[in-house]
C-alpha cells in the first residue's frame, strides 16, 4: 500500500514548495502501510487551505509557503506544573522520556504507527501520524493511565529553530483512572502538528490543560481526539496566543453513557496573530453532557476563529445536555473574529443551548474605571481579564495562576 | 478650589448636538459643601460627566479649573489622580472584578500617578475592614464582583465606600440619596461628614431636600436649563421643597 514516490504526485496536483519538501520528507523514511495510510489521507487535501470545508478562515497552504527553519527555538517558559510533574519533551527530531514514572502511569513507545481512524476528517492530524518519530524517535509515545496519579504529566513541544516538530501521543485512561495533563506548546518551529489521542474509559477522569505560543514565521497545529466511555469526565482548558496560523482542535466523541466533557478555550491575539479554535462534539450515547466556553480578545490586525459543533444523532444522543458559549472581544479597529457555532440536533428529548457575541469593551464600564484612577490600559486589562477568567477557571495540574497571569501579561503589555 | 465659568457641552452628532450646560458658573472654595438641586433634565449628571471627563460631551465654550487645575484638558485618570470622585448616579456593574481588587488598584493608581509609594495589603485590608464596618458592608460583600447583584442601596453605599478609601480632595455626588430608605441615608451621610474637612470641597447633587437635612451645605444651587439660575443658604432648599422648582424657576426668570 506504501506509494511511491511518482504515485504521490496525483494528488499533488499542484503542490507547493512545502508539500513537496513534505512529501520528501515521507519518502525518506521507511514506509510501512498505516504510515501510508496516513499520510495519504493528507495528500488527498495536502496542507488545508480555504478552499477545503472547515478550514474556510484558517489557510496553512497560504501561510506555509516553504518549509524553513525558524530563528527562534520556542516561545516564552513551559508552564511551571505542580511539584512532581514527569515531563516529556518533543523538540524537531528529539524526544525525552522521563527515567522515572508515579505510580499507576505506564509509558510505551512504538517503532511502526498505529493506524489512525478518522485521518481523512483531520489532515493536520493525519501529517502528524504520518511523520511523527521520522527521526531518532519513537512514532508515538503512549501513556498508559491505570490509576489515579497524582502527579500531573508535562508534555513540552519546542521546535529548537528546525523546520518541523511533529509529535504523536496517546493518552489511554483504564477505568477508574484519573490523570492531570499539561501541555506547552511553545512553537519554534517552520510547522509543528502535534496529535494527542484520548480515550478515557469508564469512570476515568483526564484533565487536559495546555498553552500554546507562536510567532508570525510558524504554523501550528495540535489536534486532540477524544473518546469517552460510560460515565467518563473530560475537562479541556486552552490558553492560545496564536502564531501565523494556529489551529486547536478537539475532535470528542461521547461514547458510552452519562459521559461529560467541559471544552474551554482562551485566545489573546495580538497584530499578525491568528489563533482557530475548531472543535467538533459528537453525542454518540445518552444522557452525555458538554460545557463549552469559548473566549476570545483581539487586537488590530490579530484574527480568532471559533468553529464549534455538536452533533447529537437521533435515538442514541437522547438526554443530551449541551451548552456552547462564544464571546469575543475587539479590542481595536481591525481585529478580527469569524465564528460558526453549529448545533446539528436530531434527538427530540436534549437539551442544547449556544451563544455567540463580539463587540467591544463597554465604554461606560472603563469610564468608571477610569474616573476612579485607574489608566485606560490598565482598565482595559482588568476588563478584559475579567471577561476571559471563565474560560480558564477548570485548568488543572497547577496552571491556573501561571495561566492568568500570562494572560494578564499579554493584556497589559498591550498599549492601544 | 473648584471654579467653573460659562460651562457650555452639548451631546450628540455635530449635526444634532443638543446643548445641554448653558452658560453654567459656580464656585466652590475648600472646606465647603454645595449643594445642586434641579428638575429631572436640568443638566445636573452631565455636568458631573463634564467634570469627571466621560467621551461624548464635547464643551464648547468657558472652563473648569480645580485647585489650579484646566481640569478640561485632562484624561478622567489624570483627573481622578487630582482627587476628582464622583459617586455614580446609577452605578455600573463590572463582572469579574471583585471591590477589594478594584478599590486597591485605583488607590495605587491614583498614588503612582502623584509620585506616592504604594499601600502596603495589611494597611489596605484593615483600612477596608474598618470603613467597611461603618458603612455596614460585610467583608463578604466585598469580595463580591463590583455592585453585580447588589441592590440599590447597596451600590450607593459602595459608591461612599470607595469614596472613603480613596479620600478625594473634591467630591461629587450625584443623587446618592435617590433610592436610599432613612437609615441607609443616614449611613451614607455620615460617611460624606466623615470626610468634611478644610482641605476638601464638595458638590451634593440632589433632588430633594432630605438629603440636606443630613449633609448641611455651606450653599445651595438651583440648576435649571443647564445654569445655574439662584444661589443661597440651606433655606434655600426649604424653599424649593415648599414652591417646587416651578416656583423658583418662575420667580428667578
Ligand atoms: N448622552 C445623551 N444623549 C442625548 N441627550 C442626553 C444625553 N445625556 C443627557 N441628555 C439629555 O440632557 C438633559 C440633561 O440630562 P441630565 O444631565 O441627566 O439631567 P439631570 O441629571 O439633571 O436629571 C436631559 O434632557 C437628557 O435627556
Ligand atoms: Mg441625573
Amino acid at each position: 500500500m506504501a506509494p511511491a514516490r511518482g504515485a504521490l504526485s496525483p494528488t499533488f496536483p499542484d503542490a507547493s514548495p512545502a508539500e513537496r519538501a513534505l512529501a520528501d520528507r515521507f519518502m525518506a523514511g521507511t514506509v510501512d502501510g498505516r504510515r501510508g495510510r496516513a499520510f495519504e489521507a493528507f495528500a488527498r487535501t495536502g496542507l488545508p487551505h480555504r478552499r477545503l470545508e472547515g478550514w474556510r478562515w484558517t489557510d496553512f497552504r497560504a501561510a506555509l509557503a516553504t518549509l524553513a527553519p525558524v530563528t527562534a527555538t520556542g516561545h516564552g517558559q513551559a508552564l511551571p506544573v505542580a511539584d512532581g510533574a514527569v515531563t516529556l519533551r518533543f523538540s524537531g527530531e528529539e524526544i525525552f522520556l522521563p527515567d522515572s514514572l508515579p505510580d499507576g502511569l505506564i509509558l510505551h513507545t512504538k517503532a511502526d504507527a498505529p493506524a489512525l481512524a478518522g485521518a481523512e476528517e483531520a489532515p493536520m492530524a493525519a501529517l502528524a501520524a504520518a511523520l511523527a518519530g521520522r527521526g531518532t524517535g519513537p512514532d508515538t509515545v503512549i501513556l498508559e493511565v491505570c490509576g489515579r496519579v497524582a502527579e500531573p504529566v508535562h508534555i513540552v513541544c519546542e521546535g529548537g529553530g528546525a523546520e518541523v516538530n511533529f509529535a504523536r501521543i496517546a493518552v489511554i485512561v483504564r477505568p477508574g483512572g484519573a490523570l492531570d495533563l499539561v501541555e506547552s506548546h511553545l512553537g519554534g518551529a517552520g510547522l509543528s502538528s502535534v496529535l494527542i489521542e484520548i480515550d478515557v474509559a469508564a469512570s476515568g477522569q483526564l484533565r487536559r490543560t495546555l498553552s500554546q505560543r507562536g510567532d508570525a514565521h510558524e504554523a501550528q497545529a495540535i489536534t486532540a481526539l477524544v473518546h469517552l466511555d460510560e460515565g467518563a469526565s473530560y475537562i479541556q482548558t486552552a490558553l492560545a496566543f496564536g502564531a501565523r496560523v494556529a489551529r486547536i482542535e478537539t475532535r470528542l466523541v461521547h461514547r458510552g453513557t452519562g459521559s461529560a466533557a467541559v471544552l474551554n478555550g482562551v485566545y489573546l491575539c495580538a497584530g499578525g496573530q491568528h489563533v482557530d479554535f475548531t472543535s467538533h462534539v459528537r453525542h454518540g450515547a445518552p444522557a452525555c453532557t458538554t460545557r463549552q466556553v469559548t473566549k476570545g480578545a483581539v487586537l488590530k490586525g490579530g484574527r480568532g476563529v471559533f468553529q464549534g459543533k455538536f452533533l447529537v444523532p437521533r435515538d442514541i444522543g437522547q438526554h443530551t445536555d449541551a451548552d456552547m458559549q462564544h464571546q469575543a472581544l475587539l479590542l481595536e479597529q481591525g481585529a478580527e473574529v469569524f465564528a460558526k457555532p453549529e448545533l446539528e440536533i436530531y434527538a427530540d428529548d436534549v437539551e442544547c443551548a449556544h451563544g455567540n457575541t463580539s463587540g467591544a469593551l463597554d465604554p461606560d464600564m472603563l469610564f468608571y474605571l477610569r474616573q476612579r484612577g485607574i489608566p485606560l490600559t490598565e482598565a482595559r486589562a482588568m476588563l478584559t481579564q475579567a471577561f476571559i477568567a471563565e474560560a480558564l477557571a477548570a485548568a488543572g495540574g497547577g496552571t491556573h495562576e501561571a495561566l492568568s497571569a500570562a494572560a494578564s501579561r499579554f493584556l497589559s503589555g498591550v498599549s492601544l | 478650589m473648584l471654579k467653573l465659568t460659562d460651562l457650555t457641552a452639548s451631546v450628540g452628532e455635530a449635526g444634532e448636538a443638543r446643548t445641554i450646560l448653558n452658560g453654567l458658573s459656580l464656585e466652590v472654595p475648600a472646606g465647603e459643601v454645595h449643594a445642586i438641586m434641579g428638575p429631572n433634565g436640568a443638566g445636573k449628571s452631565t455636568l458631573s460627566y463634564v467634570l469627571t471627563g466621560k467621551a461624548g460631551y464635547e464643551v464648547s465654550g468657558g472652563s473648569a479649573w480645580l485647585d489650579g487645575h484646566d481640569l478640561l484638558a485632562l484624561d478622567p485618570e489624570e483627573r481622578a489622580a487630582l482627587g476628582l470622585f464622583l459617586s455614580f448616579q446609577y452605578p455600573l456593574e463590572v463582572p469579574g472584578v471583585p471591590v477589594m481588587t478594584f478599590v486597591r488598584a485605583a488607590m495605587n493608581a491614583q498614588r503612582k500617578a502623584r509620585g506616592e509609594a504604594e499601600i502596603s495589603a495589611p494597611d489596605f485590608i484593615k483600612m477596608a475592614r474598618d470603613i467597611g464596618k461603618e458603612l455596614n458592608l460585610s467583608a463578604d460583600m466585598l469580595k463580591r464582583p463590583l455592585n453585580v447583584g447588589f441592590s440599590g442601596g447597596e451600590k450607593k453605599r459602595l459608591e461612599i465606600f470607595q469614596m472613603r478609601m480613596l479620600e478625594p480632595r473634591f467630591a461629587i455626588l450625584d443623587e446618592t440619596d435617590s433610592g436610599l430608605d432613612i437609615d441607609a441615608l443616614r449611613i451614607v451621610a455620615e460617611g460624606v461628614n466623615a470626610l468634611r474637612s478644610p482641605e476638601r470641597g464638595m458638590l451634593v447633587i440632589t433632588h430633594y431636600q432630605r438629603l440636606l437635612d443630613y449633609i448641611v451645605p455651606d450653599k445651595v444651587h438651583v440648576l435649571s436649563h443647564g445654569r445655574v439660575i439662584l444661589t443661597g443658604g440651606p433655606e434655600l432648599a426649604l424653599r424649593l421643597e415648599k414652591e417646587g422648582y416651578d416656583g423658583i424657576e418662575g420667580a428667578a426668570a
